[in-house]
């Protein structure tokens, strides 16, 4: 019964966070405000305020977690929605997906062999490039580290969100399916956020680039391993 | 209230597709996550009709607009790693910002390049189309 109760708090505390964080970053809107980092951050505190250990917390945040798997089923819904748009530009979004998705596992790959970085933590960041609750799927298939392949996903995230602008500028990328491909292939998520400033196209274009990205990826990342002999 | 029930239900059906995916996954010993097969499951369903869109806009539009929060108990993980906090953590993040500007730089060049190619294509047909009739 306790165990219970406990697991509840659990799950409210996380929920009250996550809602009051979101408020936060509606009403300033800074991107180093995202709700995850903040929000995560902020639990973080208070468990160790408490001395609450990680497991313990799982007891309840396993629940919130289950809902990853149904979310990413859920992708199918943008994607049908926008079939129409896909099936017209299909050689141009194929054709750049898979060089994006290619591009952005075989370079981290690359750098962090390079760098000497082991084993579990370079297989934890190769699907940085993917939404979310797919990389964890990924991540966990490659037998990397979950909590490290979220922190991989994020910094992609935002930082190519802020840094987008600029390199089309040098790269000369001026049409809004180059961008919004660049950026759902780079970025995901918050990528398609930012693509969706530039204009409808760039976000239709980045949004569906984000969900064929994960779908590649997913089938992309145990091959990137294996080459490379990571 | 009713609302809430039919955004329930529809996530039921979400978490089927996703539980069928998991099966299949397990079955075949597959790389590929349950959840995209789920997925691609879900998006023939659609595309063929069987599952009407209408059956799950709901669910997907409410799980998709609270999506990070699903992610936020994974990421406290990280509090057992605090390890991170260091050199090789530092580095970890440079090659991801390096990664990301490879990615962008290389992605965006080629789909400009293949949508051209692409827009050459259609304007050849159609340049082709009108001479075959003016001949």
């Amino acid at each position: 019964m306790q165990q219970i109760l406990f697991a509840f708090c659990m799950i409210l505390l996380t929920i009250v966070v996550y809602f009051l964080m979101t408020r936060i970053y509606k009403r300033y809107s800074y991107s180093f405000l995202i709700p995850v980092l903040t929000a995560t951050t902020l639990i973080i505190v208070i468990l160790s305020v408490f001395h609450i250990p990680y497991k313990s917390y799982m007891i309840g945040g396993q629940w919130i977690s289950s809902l990853l798997g149904p979310s990413v089923v859920a992708l199918a819904y943008p994607l049908y929605k926008q079939r129409h748009f896909l099936i017209n530009n299909l050689f141009s979004i194929l054709g750049g997906v898979l060089i994006g998705a290619i591009s952005g596992m075989v370079s981290i790959g690359l750098l962090a062999k390079i760098i000497g970085i082991n084993q579990t933590l370079i297989l934890s960041i190769i699907p940085k490039s993917l939404t979310t609750p797919v990389a964890i799927e990924v991540t966990k298939g490659l037998g990397g580290n979950v909590s490290m392949a979220i922190v991989g996903v994020m910094v992609a995230g935002i930082f190519g969100a802020i840094a987008a602008p600029t390199i089309f500028k040098i790269m000369r990328v001026y049409s809004p399916v180059g961008r919004g491909i660049a950026l759902g292939s780079a970025s995901h998520a918050m990528g398609t956020s930012k693509a969706a400033e530039y204009s409808e196209l760039t976000f239709s274009m980045s949004s569906v680039t984000m969900t064929l990205s994960a779908i590649i990826g997913s089938f992309l990342g145990p091959i990137v391993v294996w080459i490379f002999h990571i | 209230m009713k609302k809430f029930l039919n955004i329930l239900l529809q996530i039921c059906i979400l978490f089927i597709f996703s539980y069928i995916g998991a099966v299949i996954h397990n079955l075949f010993h597959l790389v590929i996550p349950g959840s995209i097969i789920g997925l691609l499951l879900l998006f023939i369903c659609l595309c063929l009709k069987i599952v009407p869109v209408k059956y799950i806009e709901n669910g997907a539009g409410f799980l998709l607009s609270t999506l990070m929060l699903f992610f936020i108990p994974s990421t406290v993980g990280i509090m057992n790693y605090p390890s991170l906090l260091s050199i090789q953590g530092a580095l970890l993040v440079a090659a991801i910002l390096l990664s990301t500007i490879i990615t962008i730089a290389i992605a965006g060049t080629a789909s400009q390049f293949f949508e051209k190619k692409a827009q050459e294509r259609k304007d050849d047909k159609e340049c082709s189309k009108f001479s075959s009739h003016s001949a």
